[in-house]
């Protein structure tokens, strides 16, 4: 599939859940993320690998939510902690909105690879080219920062053994110490940053590299039938919540 | 407001590519006793802001939430208001630090107001439009944290800038070598 039509359909996806205010609409949109996942035909640990850093956040939200908002009846009440029937209901809601949310962008990312997504965001930005925002460079400065994420992640690794090596603690000490420590280790990254770039820019300009204007493309992409599944798959489920959604 | 636009050559195009990337690998490191976990990430808005002025640190900022959201997927959902707040954080550093002496109190106007703007206010609102969570519970619960994190950035920010001032000398060297 194509990845301007997942990052489209993830986009407005977060935009749709807005429209599930009852029971009957959370349901759908519920099933129609399941039946997402199950297409992308993964594992389901992967999914939970996706939602477990965050289920912290996404249960100390929805307590914060069930415990300091009361409405409706309650049925319980100690101090400034109240349970609520409205409090409740909208704990779940947000729990189950949180939760929807993350899915479908694992979706998306599990699905695409970096450099196609990177792709698919220089052309959404193209519109901005109106506003005279350099789109191009921008899209350059892109595929360099994902191209050179691995790789400077391992430098990182090396100047942190190399400083090691040398007597160096990152990991003792008290915070002021420890944070003087990560000057030894920020510089290096930096001043070797700058000799990569240097060397890359020289390497690009000896290429006929000019500028970012009037390029060819290699990597292009494609629209597949499959996007216009997806356009319709998402059409529907906006149609059912329009449909059910309480006004 | 001048100055802040221009036009960057190849190199310091490719450079700010890496410190994009530098910025999201930081990203994932952390330091402090486990209650108070800093973030680094902020010593990647700082550099940005510090070496490209608050418009192209803003755009190094918005490029590195799409990229890190491109590789390690996005933590809470794919919003364009997080990628919003990860822009304004480098701007504000830009215009505090961008070709202006380290001054004790640039830093601590500079960390008082990312935090208040971006971590406390921006990002709640965000949290509210995207889960509807209740503002007053949210803000409370944010402001919490963002009572102690602050002064441990304003110090990491002192050294920190200190040795990107280094960085810088060497850039400007390196510049000129090649013109």
């Amino acid at each position: 599939m194509d990845p301007r039509g997942k990052i489209i359909a993830t986009f407005l996806f977060i935009f749709v859940i807005f429209l599930a205010n009852n029971w009957q609409s959370y349901l759908i949109v519920t099933f129609f993320t399941l039946l997402s996942i199950y297409f992308t035909k993964l594992k389901v640990k992967m999914f939970w690998d996706g939602v477990k850093p965050l289920l912290g956040l996404i249960l100390f939200t929805s307590l914060l939510q069930l415990f300091f908002a009361p409405s409706g009846k309650i049925y319980w009440q100690w101090w400034i902690f109240s349970i609520s029937t409205m409090g409740t209901v909208n704990a779940i809601y947000i729990f189950l909105r949180f939760s929807l949310i993350i899915l479908i962008s694992t979706v998306m990312t599990l699905t695409t690879m970096p450099l196609e997504i990177a792709a698919a965001f220089e052309w959404i930005m193209s519109p901005l080219k109106i506003f005279k925002v350099p789109v191009a460079e921008i899209s350059l400065i892109m595929s360099i920062a994902l191209r050179f994420v691995p790789t400077l992640f391992d430098q990182t690794v090396k100047i942190m053994n190399a400083q090691r090596a040398r007597g160096a603690d990152f990991s003792s000490g008290n915070l002021i110490q420890r944070i003087k420590a990560i000057v030894p280790l920020l510089v290096p990254l930096f001043i070797n940053s700058l000799e990569v770039a240097i060397d890359l820019a020289t390497a690009m300009e000896s290429r006929g590299y000019r500028s970012s204007e009037g390029r060819t493309r290699y990597r292009t992409l494609a629209w597949s039938k499959y996007d216009l599944y997806n356009l319709g798959f998402f059409m529907t489920l906006t149609i059912l919540l329009m449909v059910f959604r309480r006004y | 407001m001048k100055k802040y636009f221009f036009k960057l050559n190849l190199s310091q195009l490719v450079f700010l590519g890496l410190v994009i990337a530098i910025k999201i690998i930081l990203g994932r490191f952390s330091v402090g006793p486990e209650l108070v976990k800093v973030g680094l990430g902020f010593i990647g808005s700082v550099a940005l802001g510090y070496f490209f002025g608050p418009i192209w640190g803003a755009v190094g900022g918005g490029v590195s939430d799409l990229v890190s959201s491109a590789l390690f997927g996005n933590q809470g959902g794919f919003f364009i208001g997080f990628t919003l707040t990860a822009m304004l954080g480098p701007m504000i550093y830009g215009f505090f630090f961008y070709e202006q002496p380290r001054k004790i109190w640039r830093i601590v106007v500079a960390t008082v107001t990312v935090t208040f703007l971006v971590n406390i206010l921006l990002n709640t609102i965000w949290l509210h439009l995207l889960y509807k969570v209740n503002f007053q519970v949210a803000f409370n619960a944010r402001i919490l944290k963002n009572l102690i994190v602050p002064w441990l950035q304003m110090i990491i920010i002192y050294f920190v800038l200190d040795g990107l001032s280094r960085v810088k000398t060497r850039m400007n060297k390196l510049e000129k070598s090649r013109m």
